[in-house]
């Protein structure tokens, strides 16, 4: 236990612990003194100056984000000279960025502007040159506008520190400084695996997911198409907030019936396309397990993690589960299986996808993923751009009556539900293998050992007195670190599973943007929405993939037994190495490349 | 510019010369006295055009002054009297015979070049500690450098001293850092020594970067060993193995030469394992620059040498704790390197007897702009502008008066005329509004616009300023561009305010000493010259003539009608028939000068 | 094994030593500044005027180099040193006055006081 020390802030006496800085010290004491580029999660970064205080001995203003507290000390937060000099600062910023706030995506929710209103910006003294970009449209998920950014380097450090993809950097020096690829490649061509956590901190749109909401209200009101929507588990739990509602809440009936009020026809389930995703891998895995097939195996739902092991990590190809994801599946479920029992011409559906993830428009777009000519899902949404849809129709979100998803594809278990949290996966396909390979049942069903924000998660099970060692890890990061472990040693584990962003599909690049008082990749924040899934998956009877009847359904009527040649076609796929300008593949085994 | 023939002595009949300290100490001792008793006693015996006599600045042995030096074969005689003169002149100067019981031997490493050098006019008052070897020696021959006691410091301090007493020593020397903060040399060795780490770095900052400095330059290409060794001695001093240079990629003269000495103190045992037989271990490594100023400030140059972008960080936590790859560095100037082998050799003590009371040593200063003499002086702190910029540098030339002098590079202020007697060292400088900065010292006189300097040092920093921080990478690009309306005749009421409120702003907001000193040219200006920009905002005048857009060219009644004007206008803006007086149409100038140089009759005025 | 303070004392008598033996005890000693700031200025051309000279059949001549002598707008320095004589110092040597010194100074001893700093 460190002994505390006594701070003086505006002129009050105040013990506080040692070994942190002024601003977490002034935090803890209710001080909030404003910021812009501090994140508790990144590192410190000192850039934007907003943080400033004055500190008695010290010549200059020091920015508190990075000053560590002394015994002492005498600090100052609200003088006369800091407020105009904090003023002038975001003038500044302001002075360099387009004033369309009207017409920009984050009118109403940017960080920015909440700074401006706080320091009273009333007139502009340093008007002058304004950086001019062409804004980058070439990524099917994260649209890149280099004239908003106001260079607070949150993006850069969260790709390289916890992505740990190293896609962005500021570039040049001076005015021309510029947060971009390297080479400044457009984002499509980049190493960027469209995780899309630089658009979740960023304070302003400088990044934004790619919009399909105009393009989805033009299908919706077509009454040529039939419009078929599923929505991830992710997407019920977070949607919420972006009606103000608090974090953590299910609302999974009312989303049902607000995308019906929107227009669509069916609404389906993607924890429905998850039990079918589990029967998939679980048989893969017990296949490849009894047959001394590739181990370990990865999991492969998370689209972003994808890029980034074909990028990075081909010679791990192998180890990849080829199973689709769920919404793939799903997707290709419905022009296939729905369509033809319904008697429509599957040209005529109009699959659209409401995902919790940024990485999952790139992934619909993958010339793979098609069958018979046909794409599986035709429009990808974020959360938020869902969220905007219903609020944009009138759809009064908060009240509306709770309804149920559509059959043959919306029924689901709690195995399906937990797919949203880092270790659900693993724990879904652990309830299924479990019992398939063992023919008992699996009596501790939460499994505990896989749940939890850690990083990298260790565990193991017996099944039939085999050891089978597993590991979970969320965030690219992590990922990497544990794919370099089983680089060195393959024999490790057995089952990894991988999702590509902090916290697992909860905190995905699509979800909504924090509210005023919290912060991006809150920690509470990833927990409540988590529990959320677990409360649903506890609120279920059928909480196992194999015990849901229409996933049997399904099989019986069409897909005959997993595995077979009709889920090959249907729900498997190959990956094959990229290599974006610059990566140079490690010499593992002769793969074949596509640029 | 320098007359070459200033000197009234032919050279050629000069047998002897002597060299008579002019230092403040000597001077109390009678020096003067001295000099005249020399001066009767040469006429005596006629010796008046065959022996020179020349005073110099301090010689740095006040306790033996006055000192007297006779060239060839530089006897040094110390304690001088009036009555020892007839003696010395008879026995040493007539009779070849030196006066052996006045001969002092005190051998100071910085005393060399009085011996080789001629010109005490610009040497006198200069006192070469860290380019004590700049000239005299050949740089790419280790020889020469262990001639004159090379490494002899380096040998001492493994030998005789411990860590910690050579720590003391550098402390008790006083010396500051001469990269520009001026932080105790001693004091940063110690934090770094007292850090518990199985690895340490030593760094030399070598990447200098403000435009016309060359200080580092010259003591590198002049002298790479002693850098080599103060490096090595920093590193026995904290417990580092591992030194590294940092030189800018623009210096390939000085990199060739520092590589070609690494290599020669590695075959001589001076580098690597088991230095000189004891049990020290250090090697020495080069990292060359990529032509970015800011990677001269030392969080931004670890990163640099880490393969990271060249941008600081904040501190705390400093080098000395958390530096190179997260271990404890000691990163320090080339010039102060270059002092350490002298502080070890000829101690702390006397070191202490140079310089101010608190600002100790020499300081090299890279003197350029208007002056007769440019070139690189090191002198004493506690010298005075005016005995550099008129004693050593020879004063404006062309007749034109002193404006001021710019010190400290682009983060430094520019002094007025009534500063000159300002006695240099890091306080009075900073009281005064500059800062000594890294040395460089630029004279301008009455043909400079003030705002207009003050506009290119900005235009500098803008473009060298990282972009990591909000103030100096948008507020000086503001600044910038309200001074270059101010230089168009754009200049509004009010700009200066805004000059200053931006320029305060950004001094005590940005993150590394880059932004923080590069409104100090515009500010100091604006502080000593606001006049000048009012001219420019108010009048639309420029009174030094440099600002093309406020000035004004029109023919005066020297005109005869050349026509020579007309001719060479390149918009045609010039009017006027054949022998009588032109015109010159001002909404069509483009104020190109060009009339103005081909004029023979001084009929156009430039106002 | 000796301490280091015996080993430099050793090393630096053993430098002065190959040092003479290159000539430094020759009646005449030229050295040519060639720091960046000399080179710029023409030092090098200057230097091989010298070269050649000895290369020539100039005898009792040590050359050498040196760094920056801090005469910056005076270059290229060279210098002239004899033992029991003032060094002469010239500034502003282009190769022609460099072979000048060569005829004049080296082989007649006559100081050009014109180009004397």
């Amino acid at each position: 236990m460190s002994q505390m020390i006594t701070i003086t802030i505006n002129g009050k006496d105040y013990r506080v612990e040692p070994n942190q800085t002024v601003m977490q010290a002034a935090d803890t004491l209710g001080f909030k003194i404003p910021r812009l580029c501090y994140h508790p999660k990144l590192s410190i970064e000192g850039a934007c100056r907003v943080c400033i205080v004055e500190v008695e001995g010290q010549r200059n203003f020091v920015a508190s984000c990075a000053f560590p507290v002394s015994d002492g000390m005498k600090i100052k937060t609200n003088t006369h000279a800091l407020r105009r000099a904090r003023r002038d600062i975001v003038e500044l910023i302001i002075d360099n960025h387009p004033m369309d706030c009207h017409t920009c995506e984050r009118d109403g929710n940017c960080e920015l502007q909440r700074l401006a209103a706080s320091m009273g910006i009333r007139a502009r003294h340093f008007a002058g040159e304004r950086k001019r970009y062409e804004e980058d449209l070439s990524s099917e998920a994260v649209i890149r506008n280099p004239e908003k950014c106001i260079l607070c380097g949150r993006c850069v450090r969260m790709c390289s520190e916890i992505q740990q993809v190293h896609n962005l950097t500021q570039a040049h020096r001076g005015f021309q400084t510029v947060v971009m690829p390297a080479y400044d490649l457009p984002m499509a061509e980049s190493v960027c695996t469209a995780c899309g956590q630089c658009i979740n901190v960023c304070p302003t749109a400088a990044f934004v997911e790619k919009n399909y909401t105009q393009e989805l209200f033009e299908q919706l009101n077509d009454p040529e198409r039939v419009k078929v929507v599923q929505f991830a588990p992710s997407v019920r739990a977070a949607i919420g907030e972006a009606f103000g509602l608090p974090i953590g809440q299910n609302m999974e009936g009312q989303l049902i019936a607000a995308l019906r009020k929107l227009g669509f026809d069916y609404v389906f389930d993607t924890q429905f396309g998850a039990d079918l995703t589990i029967m998939e891998e679980a048989n893969e895995f017990l296949e490849r397990l009894q047959n001394k097939g590739t181990l370990p195996m990865i999991t492969s739902c998370s689209s972003a993690w994808m890029k980034c092991l074909e990028q990075f990590y081909p010679d791990l190809i192998d180890n990849v589960s080829t199973c689709k994801s769920p919404m793939s599946m799903q997707g290709a479920m419905i022009k296939t299986y729905f369509a033809d029992k319904m008697g429509i011409d599957p040209t005529k559906i109009c699959s659209a996808a409401a995902m919790c993830c940024t990485a999952k428009k790139y992934e619909a777009e993958r010339p793979e993923l098609m069958f018979d000519g046909m794409r599986g899902v035709d429009v990808v949404v974020t959360t938020r751009e869902i969220a905007w849809m219903i609020k944009s129709a009138g759809i009064d979100f908060v009240n509306i009556q709770p309804e149920k998803a559509d059959h043959p594809l919306g029924l689901s278990s709690g195995a399906g539900a937990i797919f949203g949290a880092t270790g659900g996966v693993m724990e879904a396909a652990i309830r299924t293998a479990y019992e398939l390979y063992t023919g008992q049942t699996l009596v501790d069903i939460e499994v505990e050992g896989v749940r939890g924000l850690k990083g990298i998660k260790e565990g193991s099970l017996t099944m039939d007195g085999q050891e089978i060692r597993v590991a979970v890890a969320h965030g690219l990061g992590n990922a990497c670190k544990l794919l370099e472990v089983v680089r060195q040693d393959p024999q490790r584990y057995h089952f990894i599973e991988i999702m590509g962003c902090p916290g697992g599909c909860v905190g995905g690049g699509g979800q909504p943007y924090a509210a005023i008082n919290t912060i991006p990749l809150d920690d509470k924040a990833l927990k409540k929405r988590a529990q959320a899934l677990y409360d649903l998956d506890r609120g279920k009877t059928i909480r196992r993939s194999h015990d849901n009847p229409d996933v049997q359904k399904l099989y019986k009527e069409f897909l005959q037994h997993p595995l077979s040649s009709v889920s090959h076609k249907y729900l498997h796929t190959h990956y094959k190495a990229k290599l974006p300008k610059g990566i140079i593949p490690k010499e593992a085994k002769k793969i074949e490349v596509t640029q | 510019m320098g007359d070459l023939t200033e000197r009234t002595m032919d050279v050629k009949e000069t047998r002897y010369k002597l060299t008579l300290c002019d230092g403040t100490a000597c001077i109390h001792n009678h020096s003067k006295a001295v000099q005249q008793a020399l001066e009767t006693e040469l006429d005596k015996h006629g010796l008046k055009d065959s022996v020179s006599i020349h005073l110099s600045g301090c010689l740095g042995m006040c306790t033996k002054g006055p000192i007297l030096i006779v060239n060839p074969g530089y006897i040094m005689y110390g304690r001088v009297q009036v009555e020892d003169v007839p003696e010395i002149v008879e026995s040493h100067l007539v009779n070849n015979k030196a006066v052996t019981r006045l001969i002092i031997t005190e051998d100071h490493l910085y005393n060399r070049f009085f011996r080789i050098f001629g010109d005490v006019d610009f040497f006198g008052k200069q006192m070469r500690i860290a380019l004590r070897n700049c000239g005299i020696i050949d740089p790419e021959n280790i020889d020469n450098y262990l001639s004159l006691r090379g490494y002899e410091a380096l040998a001492k301090a493994l030998e005789t001293m411990t860590p910690g007493q050579v720590i003391e020593e550098v402390k008790k020397s006083g010396l500051r850092g001469r990269g520009g903060a001026g932080f105790p040399t001693g004091l940063k060795w110690e934090f770094t020594a007292n850090q518990d780490s199985d690895e340490k770095y030593v760094i030399c900052n070598a990447d200098e970067g403000d435009p016309g400095a060359f200080m580092d330059r010259s003591a590198i290409e002049g002298d790479p060993h002693t850098v080599l060794e103060g490096m090595m001695i920093g590193g026995y001093a904290i417990g580092a193995g591992k030194g590294i240079i940092y030189i800018r990629a623009e210096y390939p003269l000085a990199i060739k030469r520092l590589e070609k000495a690494i290599a020669s103190a590695r075959e001589h045992g001076l580098l690597g394992e088991n230095i000189l037989g004891s049990d020290f271990a250090f090697d020495i490594e080069i990292r060359l620059g990529a032509g970015a100023f800011v990677c001269g400030e030392e969080t931004a140059l670890i990163h640099s040498i880490e393969g990271h972008r060249g941008m600081p960080r904040p501190r705390p936590p400093y080098p000395s704790v958390k530096g190179l790859f997260g271990k404890p560095t000691l990163i320090n100037n080339v010039e102060t390197w270059a002092n350490i082998p002298v502080i070890l050799l000829d101690g702390a003590d006397w070191f202490n007897t140079v310089g101010t009371e608190t600002s100790k040593g020499t300081k090299v200063f890279a003197v350029a702009g208007r002056v007769q003499n440019t070139g690189l002086v090191e002198v004493p702190m506690g010298t005075t502008l005016r005995e550099i910029i008129y004693d050593i540098c020879g004063g404006i030339p062309n007749g034109k008066r002193f404006k001021a002098v710019q010190t400290g590079g682009p983060s430094g202020g520019c002094l007025p005329e009534h500063y000159l007697d300002t006695e240099i060292d890091y306080e009075s400088l900073a009281k005064a509004g500059s800062i000594m900065g890294s040395g460089g010292m630029i004279v301008i006189d009455e043909d400079s616009c003030m705002v207009s300097l003050a506009r290119f040092f900005l235009e500098f920093t803008q473009d060298e300023s990282c972009g990591k921080c909000t103030p100096c990478r948008e507020g000086t690009k503001r600044m910038y561009e309200i001074l270059t309306r101010i230089t168009e005749g754009q200049g509004q009421p009010g700009d200066i305010e805004k000059l200053q409120r931006l320029g305060e702003m950004i001094k005590h907001s940005s993150l590394c000493g880059l932004g923080q000193s590069a409104p100090n040219p515009v500010l100091s200006t604006i502080e000593n010259f606001r006049e000048e920009y009012e001219e420019h905002i108010q009048d639309k005048k420029c009174r030094a003539g440099q600002c093309t857009a406020l000035l004004s060219y029109t023919i005066n009644d020297k005109c005869v009608g050349c026509g020579a004007c007309k001719r060479v206008c390149p918009v045609n803006a010039i009017e006027g028939v054949r022998k009588e007086k032109h015109r010159i149409l001002q909404e069509v100038c483009i104020r190109c000068g060009q009339c103005y140089e081909v004029c023979k009759f001084d009929a156009i005025t430039k106002a | 094994m000796l301490t280091p303070l015996q080993a430099i004392k050793k090393k630096r008598a053993e430098a002065v030593n190959r040092i003479v033996s290159k000539g430094y005890l020759s009646t005449k000693r030229v050295y040519v500044g060639m720091a960046t700031c000399e080179i710029a200025a023409g030092s090098k051309e200057v230097m091989d005027v010298f070269r050649q000279a000895i290369a020539n059949g100039l005898t009792d001549v040590y050359l050498s180099q040196k760094g920056c002598a801090g005469r910056c707008n005076l270059e290229p320095t060279v210098e002239v040193v004899e033992e029991g004589k003032i060094p002469v110092k010239y500034g502003r040597v282009t190769p022609q006055r460099a072979r000048d010194i060569v005829e004049r100074h080296l082989k007649k001893g006559e100081i050009i006081a014109e180009w004397v700093i």
